[in-house]
């Protein structure tokens, strides 16, 4: 298990009374204090760690929010905030000390402008939930997680998260326009809102991605655009991984920007067909997706410019998707992908780091030397317009010989990364997963710069204290 | 996900098929937000993966359930939203049914719970016990107003006054074991699965099932024998007298089999369908040929709508210009995934369709869910009847007597899809209809 | 002080011992509250582009580098920088040419940011020396990096408060194959900007959005021949895409009368003088921005207009106000005023040094935002020596 941070002894034997001063604040069906009932808090979308929390409150509202701030702040309690729980990195992991903050009851929409293209939502909607909200009007909102059936918008903001179309769209940093948050004191704050571009500092920014290190996000207020006439995917296969880079460096060298580039390796490839029976070529090495939006005369434009590039790279097959079904059809493995590995293999780590889209190929060799070294199978799946990796490792979390080479396997692709120029994370943030591995990107001095810009906001580190920071000793002792 | 049942436990098949299921979940939590429960109550303990945790514990502690364990599996209600949703393909039904068994096996209820999932299991599979608890029930109606406005009790015996109908319609003697002829030369035979609560709340439907099956040339037998699929009991974790029902089912439908042959077991109470496609699984465990046997019936179950499909289904009349909002029962869209069938063949009869929002959501129906968890069900019925309305229907089709009678006191009318498909094929204008269409 | 290397920049920093004005060519200075540093530390001396992966849509440079070397740089490979960053030297009255580390430094964007983001959004990565002279990087040189608190966001658009820039990466984007505008003439502002909305909400993928009145349209010889008002919508992508969507956009601006079309070298000539703010050079001895939800950017205009004779544009939809005036405290507080009743903040860009060091030139912070906002000041510049009072005063 991973280590956390010591456990306040004070808080953990004023248990009951910090618990009593929660049914103070909030309606009795949000707080939960059971220790049968904390159990399903004790983990999140990575469940190989788990911690049982203190208490779990679900406020309905900002002004709760605020009034649970104000208490646990008072009583010197940490507090680890969660939307839905789908972290991949262990972003909602609770400490024993600490109260879990879930937000998933703020789940209204509050106000939708379609003049001026923006919506304000609390933080529990979903993802999908947005641009469900907005589509009648053939809006929609961009960024685009796989999990955004389910994940949340306040999780989304935490964890600056992506999606297969932020090459074109961004990530949610720049689809936002406003938050409400409420500071580790219990302050309710508005920054940004319907405008572009603040003139101060930009807390906007800041805060987007902090993983829940600096205050907790209750409102948003995100960019919604309009929806292109249409889009259409296409699939190609090669050879091999370095010729399937090659062709995705053609197609940017061309100025065409897909709005997604989605690269699949062979075992990523068969354990999506498996799944989905979308018809993908079971004897390439590597296969592209590639999409372009517009009317349908510009798809056809663009895609036959794409498929005359592919062309030229002995593509194994080449498959134009004539209509909207056929793209849906095209992408329904992609999109299933990591539930797809969940059938072939009882649990998996999913690993997110970024490396420059020149790597590709070498790094996938690596991986799969390493693969073959700790006897661990890994399906890789590469936003490769973005250079974004998600090496699925598969392993059996009943044995925890075989978790700890799965975790030894990811760290060294991070290392392997890093090292070729690239990052830790592309998406999924650093939770607890990631967080002894940030000596590998950054010198001490940076990381206490960073922790340093945490205290400001947070100066007792009562905030999600046990993620994204190498433990320090005033957390240990 | 890691699971830690030693091997003893093991040993036990229940646990192992649950053991299964939980390994294959990867706690990835995308079923969270297609449940009716979380989106009502959002909390984690309220959703399929917190139930799956929940359930996980009880089962790995091997103590008996708590109550903590009970309010939040009873809470569910068996929607299957979560399974449609599931990327990694988990089988949560067969675990909630694990755990509904192993809580009514563990777990003392209160007295008053007890008992009215005793009377609800005893009544509800019986047409003339229930026949004579709803007329009991029409009487008392109008008292509904003297019980206390809180508290469980009070709120499940309101709900169940509400739902109890202000009329009911006489037995059809179609209901009882026969041979319905087909009109002109026989194309198929079919056993239809008559039902129980459905005969004596709308024997309408399954006389326009017969209708409509012996006009397509198709031989409808009741099996003698045959009655209660089992659902009600199985969901309430009454294993035996669930295992009863289904068994004497089995036996009906596999002597037609053995007899004169049957093509197809027809069902047109999809929360029924459900079950009785899951008899395979149900009689895994048990003695071969009960397990062979379940197995071949699971085998030929069809909603009636999947059927219609195969044999093919022509309307003869121009239909009304009707707008109708189909409600997708969880049970035909989740459990049985029949999603296409009945939207196109309502198109094939000439009517508009429309499809409301939140389609995948439970009505809040979900077998005797509305009489024992009536603040959720409301709420979850509310929500339903507003995305109907918002679409502008006339009339709602649904193809489960569940959902039809808890949508059912609204302003839009409620008919069975078969209902509809009859009409235009040379069946009656139903009933429900007589105010929207003058004939 | 203008060292030519990042070491200098340290042993500047680490040398110092009062207050430092941080500037790069210090095209920018006009702007904000004057520091008063009795020395200066340029960036102006740190050049080159240090890296430029085409296929990858990623380029570095170090600070110093004007714009103008990597605008060039990049259209050598058919490429852009995509937030537009406008050359205000005229506007400003300055002479130095704008360089990188200005440019996110104040995270000033060109017209195009209200479809493809402000500078900020495409910095992937910076170095810098934080105020204790310590070297620190934030982001990378990878498209998506959430990798440890985002100081790439923080950094621009701090003003050299924090920390000064040394290097910074930025992600570029095929240029267009062709440009073109879409003109309605003679709109009123608020039907001006139903119009950019109608526009900017099409599924046309519209990249600038702005309106002129008849006055300031006169001052850019693109738009001159018009005599009207002008509202401005423009189209870039491929040729193909271009013509089709002119031709659907101006079918669905039917409403708004009948348009003419800008072709591909107009349209580059009106929106360079629309982002460099041409019509207002010289007008005026104040200059606000104000940012607003773009449907009040018409209101913001109109109570500039009643307060003082307003000279004013729209871009960014209507979010964007420019507005020049008398510098005086009165129209400031008008200005101020109209912004806040618009939800919106305000941006004093060029005044005399009194009325820049009398009046908030950027809207105030809440108490606790402020207090956050001295930490993090002091977390990266404990000594406080980096631009004191640019922003704030006494911050």
């Amino acid at each position: 298990m991973i280590e956390q941070p010591e456990p306040k002894t004070d808080v953990l034997a004023k248990r009951d009374a910090i618990v009593a001063g929660l049914r103070h604040l909030l309606p009795a069906s949000g707080v939960i204090a059971e220790p049968l009932r904390l159990k399903p808090y004790e983990t999140d979308g990575l469940s190989a760690y788990r911690q049982v929390p203190l208490a779990v409150v679900l406020p309905e509202t900002t002004e709760q929010v605020a009034a649970v701030m104000a208490f646990c702040h008072a009583q010197g309690v940490r507090v680890v905030p969660r939307g839905a729980g789908t972290s991949l990195s262990g972003g909602a992991l609770p400490m024993a000390d600490a109260v879990v903050l879930g937000l998933m009851r703020m789940n209204r929409i509050l106000d939708i402008d379609y003049a001026d293209r923006c919506a304000v939502v609390q933080a529990g909607v979903t993802n999908i939930g947005i641009t469900q909200a907005v589509a009648q009007r053939q809006f929609f909102y961009a960024p685009d997680p796989s999990s955004q059936l389910a994940c949340m918008i306040g999780g989304n903001v935490n964890m600056n998260s992506g999606g297969a179309h932020c090459l074109r769209y961004g990530v949610t940093a720049n689809n936002l326009l406003g938050l409400k948050i409420v500071t580790v004191e219990g302050e309710i704050l508005d920054i940004g809102g319907a405008y572009l571009d603040a003139a101060g500092y930009d807390w906007l920014g800041l805060l987007t991605g902090s993983e829940g290190q600096l205050a907790i996000v209750t409102e948003v207020t995100v960019r919604i655009l309009r929806s292109p006439e249409g889009a259409r995917a296409m699939l190609a296969a090669f050879t091999s991984n370095e010729i399937a880079g090659a062709c995705v460096d053609s197609i940017i060298a061309s100025g065409i920007i897909p709005v997604a580039l989605e690269f699949m390796d062979r075992p990523a490839i068969h354990a999506c067909e498996a799944f989905a029976h979308a018809g993908y070529p079971l004897d390439a090495e590597a296969m592209l997706i590639i999409e372009v939006e517009g009317s349908t005369a510009e798809q056809d434009d663009l895609l036959a410019r794409i498929r005359d590039i592919c062309a030229q790279h002995a593509p194994i097959s080449l498959e134009v998707a004539k209509t909207a079904e056929q793209s849906l059809a095209i992408w329904k493995g992609r999109k299933g992908a990591f539930g797809a590995v969940g059938r072939i293999s009882p649990d998996y780590l999913c690993m997110d780091g970024t490396i420059p889209t020149s790597q590709l190929p070498a790094v996938l060799r690596r991986i799969g030397e390493m693969s073959a070294s700790y006897g661990l199978q890994v399906a890789n799946i590469f936003h490769a317009g973005d250079g974004n990796l998600h090496p699925l490792i598969m392993f059996d979390a009943n044995s925890a010989e075989s978790f700890h080479k799965a975790e030894a396997f990811g760290a060294d692709i991070l290392r392997l990364c890093v090292e070729v120029g690239g990052c830790l994370t592309g998406e999924h943030g650093v939770g607890v997963e990631k967080r002894d591995l940030m000596g590998v990107q950054f010198t001490e001095i940076e990381l206490d710069q960073q922790r340093r810009v945490k205290s400001a906001f947070d100066p007792g580190w009562l905030l999600n204290a046990n993620k994204v920071f190498p433990l320090t000793a005033a957390l240990r002792a | 996900m890691q699971t830690h049942f030693t091997a003893e436990q093991l040993r036990d098949p229940g646990i192992a098929s649950a053991n299964q299921v939980l390994r294959t979940c990867v706690h990835c939590g995308f079923c969270t937000a297609t449940c009716p429960t979380f989106v009502l109550l959002g909390d984690e303990l309220d959703s399929p993966r917190g139930r799956i945790y929940l359930i996980k514990d009880m089962l790995e502690s091997g103590r008996p359930a708590t109550e903590e364990v009970v309010r939040h599996v009873d809470r569910c209600l068996s929607c299957l939203s979560c399974m449609t949703t599931c990327p990694s393909g988990v089988n949560y039904m067969h675990l909630v049914d694990h755990a509904r068994t192993y809580i009514e096996q563990t777990y003392q209820r209160p007295w008053h719970d007890r008992a009215l999932r005793a009377v609800l299991g005893l009544v509800l599979p019986r047409p003339a016990l229930m026949r004579a608890a709803l007329l009991g029930a029409r009487l008392a109606k109008p008292f509904a107003g003297l019980l206390p406005k809180t508290g469980q009790l009070p709120l499940r015996l309101r709900a169940l006054l509400r739902l109890a109908p202000a009329s009911l319609p006489p037995a059809s003697h179609l209901d009882r074991p026969q041979d319905h002829k087909p009109v002109g030369p026989r194309r198929g035979r079919v056993a239809l699965l008559a039902g129980c609560a459905q005969t004596v709340l709308d024997p309408a439907i399954n006389a326009a099932t017969v209708r409509l099956l012996t006009r397509l040339g198709i031989e409808v037998v009741v099996a003698k024998g045959a009655g209660c699929c089992g659902a009600l009991a199985h969901h309430m974790g009454k294993h035996d007298p669930a295992m009863d029902a289904a068994r004497a089912n089995i036996a009906a439908w596999c002597a037609e089999m053995d007899g004169g042959g049957l093509d197809a077991v027809i069902i047109n109470t999809s929360g029924c369908g459900t079950t009785v496609k899951d008899y395979g699984y149900m009689f895994r465990n048990e003695a071969p040929d009960w397990a062979d046997r379940a197995a071949r019936v699971s085998a030929i179950a069809m909603d009636i709508t999947e059927y219609l499909v195969r044999i093919g289904y022509t309307p003869t009349r121009a239909a009304p210009p009707l707008t109708v909002a189909y409600h997708a029962a969880c049970s035909l869209q989740h459990g049985q995934k029949v999603t296409d069938a009945p939207k196109s063949l309502l198109r094939q009869a000439g009517f508009k369709v429309a499809e409301p929002a939140e389609g995948h959501l439970c009505c809040g129906s979900a077998g005797t869910y509305n009489m024992l968890q009536p603040e959720i069900s409301s709420q979850l019925r509310a929500r339903k009847l507003g995305n109907l309305h918002a679409t502008g229907a006339d009339l709602i089709a649904a193809g489960n007597i569940g959902c039809m009678t808890q949508l059912a006191g609204d302003t839009l009318p409620v008919v069975h899809t078969i209902e509809l498909l009859d009409w235009m094929a040379g069946g009656p204008q139903p009933e429900r209809l007589a105010t929207l269409v003058t004939a | 002080m203008m060292p030519v290397d990042e070491a200098g920049v340290v042993a500047a920093i680490q040398a110092a011992t009062t207050p430092l004005r941080i500037l790069g060519a210090g095209s920018k200075l006009p702007m904000l509250r004057p520091v008063q540093a009795p020395a200066s530390l340029s960036t102006a001396g740190l050049t080159g582009i240090t890296f430029y992966a085409p296929k990858e849509l990623v380029l570095s440079a170090r600070a110093g580098t004007p714009v103008a070397d990597l605008v060039a740089a990049t259209a050598a490979e058919g490429q852009h920088l995509i937030a537009e960053p406008p050359d205000w030297r005229r506007l400003l009255g300055t002479d130095a040419a704008g360089t990188l580390g200005g440019a996110v430094a104040t995270n000033l964007s060109g017209p195009r940011r209200v479809a493809w983001g402000a500078m900020r959004d495409h910095v992937l990565g910076v170095r810098a020396v934080n105020g204790s002279g310590e070297v620190i990087r934030s982001g990378g040189r990878v498209l998506k990096n959430v990798t440890g608190l985002d100081l790439c966001k923080l950094l621009s658009g701090s003003h050299g408060t924090l920390a000064v820039m040394t290097e910074i990466t930025l992600k570029v984007l095929p240029a267009p194959e062709r440009r073109a505008t879409l003109v309605l003439k003679g709109l009123a502002p608020v039907e001006a900007v139903a119009a950019l909305a109608a526009a900017l909400g099409s599924p046309y993928a519209v990249s600038a959005a702005a309106y002129l009145p008849a006055t300031e349209a006169a001052r850019i010889p693109a738009l001159a021949w018009l005599g009207e008002s002008v509202t401005l919508a423009r189209l870039e992508d491929f040729a193909p895409s271009v013509a089709y969507r002119s031709d659907r956009l101006r079918a669905d601006l039917a409403s708004f009368g009948s348009a003419e079309m800008l072709d591909d070298a107009a349209s580059l000539a009106a929106w360079a003088d629309i982002g460099d703010v041409v019509p207002l050079i010289g007008q005026g001895d104040a200059l606000w921005r104000v940012s607003v939800r773009p449907s009040l950017g018409p209101a913001v205009l109109a109570a500039a207009q009643a307060a003082f004779p307003a000279q004013a544009f729209l871009d960014w939809g209507g979010g964007l106000v420019w507005i020049a005036g008398p510098a005086t405290v009165a129209a400031h507080d008008a200005v101020a005023a109209a912004a806040t009743a618009a939800g919106g903040v305000w941006t004093l860009m060029r005044a005399p040094e009194a009325l820049r060091a009398a009046v908030a030139v950027v809207p105030p912070e809440p108490a606790a935002l402020a207090r956050i906002g001295r930490q993090v000041k002091a977390a990266f510049d404990p000594r406080g020596l980096l631009n004191p009072g640019r922003i704030v005063a006494g911050v």
